[in-house]
């Protein structure tokens, strides 16, 4: 079981090599992952989910039940995860095809200060994936171990659980500044685009 | 805490006709008419014999969830790729999702059908004059969070049902549908 005291691999290299291999898949994203995502791969196929931890395996999981022959990957969060752990069993039963599930597990609650996670040191994501169904589920805690196998990982019917051990960065999430206007609430427009991107 | 609901709820309501139950069939009726395409639930007693009849067709999909929030983000998922789902859940399901129900379908303007079972309705009495805590506040709680519904009291609401369900493509919010006496 890795702890806070063994290596683990830097969130961004993560993304980046995510990145570099996004095609056209809608790629759902929460928490710290937002920021770097959005600026390595921007697409009109983002869904940015702010506002309602815990969501975004979920939220995922419907627009690849909706396109079955479209990609779907999910960057979560461990802490999200958790708030809807149960949501790994939903995956798992309705079996998307092309479902990749990467989880961020860095330990703690980064964005309200870095407070460990429940049960921290001795929870598996990739543990529980497997558990629960996932066709596939593996932990990484190195970006080379992750870029020798996630190709091939990519390639696998899926759903698939990618477990990443990554360094708390602190910087990472930049809350939304405060609507000071009566506005509309970004995911409002965010997902109504990527509908319409879907589309064509 | 006020036990004032309890002295509401002393004798039954002169003005409230019984609810009567719609069959499930009519309900399947009305769904397929309008496009459903999906139906997502965490399995509700009181729609029971909905369910059972949903579990004997292909269409509208059956997409079983664990939690109601789960249930939510995966309508809006659905929403999102293009699909008309609807979220099939209890009157408690709706107190456990009000979060992802703000946040999602509120907040994102999402066009969220919910059909809500008033399961142990006392149905000589409208909703709001139960007793039990889980009937009694549904009303109440979609009008706090200024979610539109409708309460199917009978057969003769079913053009309402017509009505909310055809509305889907237009709407740009959530709205529910609370099914008042047990289906038939």
């Amino acid at each position: 079981m890795n702890t806070m005291n063994e290596p683990r691999l830097q969130r961004d290299d993560a993304i980046d090599s995510l990145a570099r291999r996004r095609r056209d898949e809608v790629v759902v994203s929460t928490m710290t992952a937002i920021g770097p995502w959005m600026r390595n791969s921007p697409s009109a196929n983002n869904l940015v989910c702010t506002g309602f931890m815990g969501g975004a395996s979920t939220l995922g999981l419907g627009v690849a039940l909706s396109q079955p022959d479209l990609g779907v990957w999910v960057l979560d969060g461990d802490g999200s995860l958790l708030m809807q752990l149960g949501s790994l069993v939903t995956i798992a039963d309705a079996v998307p095809r092309s479902f990749l599930h990467v989880v961020f597990h860095n330990g703690v609650y980064e964005v309200s200060g870095g407070q460990p996670l429940p049960g921290e040191g001795g929870v598996s994501f990739a543990g529980l994936a497997a558990a629960a169904g996932y066709a596939e589920a593996v932990c990484f805690d190195s970006i080379e171990a992750l870029e020798a196998q996630l190709d091939q990982l990519l390639a696998v019917s899926g759903p698939v659980l990618i477990e990443l051990m990554t360094e708390p960065c602190g910087d990472g999430y930049q809350p939304p500044p405060p609507l000071l206007e009566p506005t509309r609430e970004p995911f409002a427009d965010n997902w109504r685009a990527v509908r319409d991107a879907l589309e064509k | 805490m006020s036990n004032s609901h309890k002295n509401n709820t002393s004798k039954p309501s002169s003005a409230v006709k019984n609810a009567q139950s719609i069959p499930a069939q009519d309900l399947l009726d009305a769904m397929t008419h309008a496009g459903v395409q999906d139906v997502v639930m965490v399995p509700d007693t009181h729609q029971r014999c909905l369910i059972d009849l949903l579990d004997e067709k292909l269409e509208p999909r059956v997409i079983r969830v664990c939690t109601e929030d789960e249930g939510v983000a995966l309508c809006a998922g659905l929403i999102t790729g293009g699909r008309f789902p609807i979220l099939q859940i209890q009157h408690a399901g709706l107190y456990a999702c009000v979060n992802n129900l703000r946040g999602i379908a509120m907040d994102g303007e999402m066009p969220l059908v919910m059909l809500v079972g008033l399961l142990g309705r006392d149905l000589a009495r409208t909703p709001r004059d139960n007793f039990g805590s889980m009937v009694r506040l549904a009303e109440p709680l979609l009008d706090t969070l200024g979610i539109p519904y409708i309460l199917l009291d009978g057969p003769d609401d079913l053009p309402q049902l017509a009505d909310t369900l055809a509305s889907f493509a237009n709407r740009d919010g959530p709205v529910a549908i609370l099914i008042g006496a047990e289906p038939s």
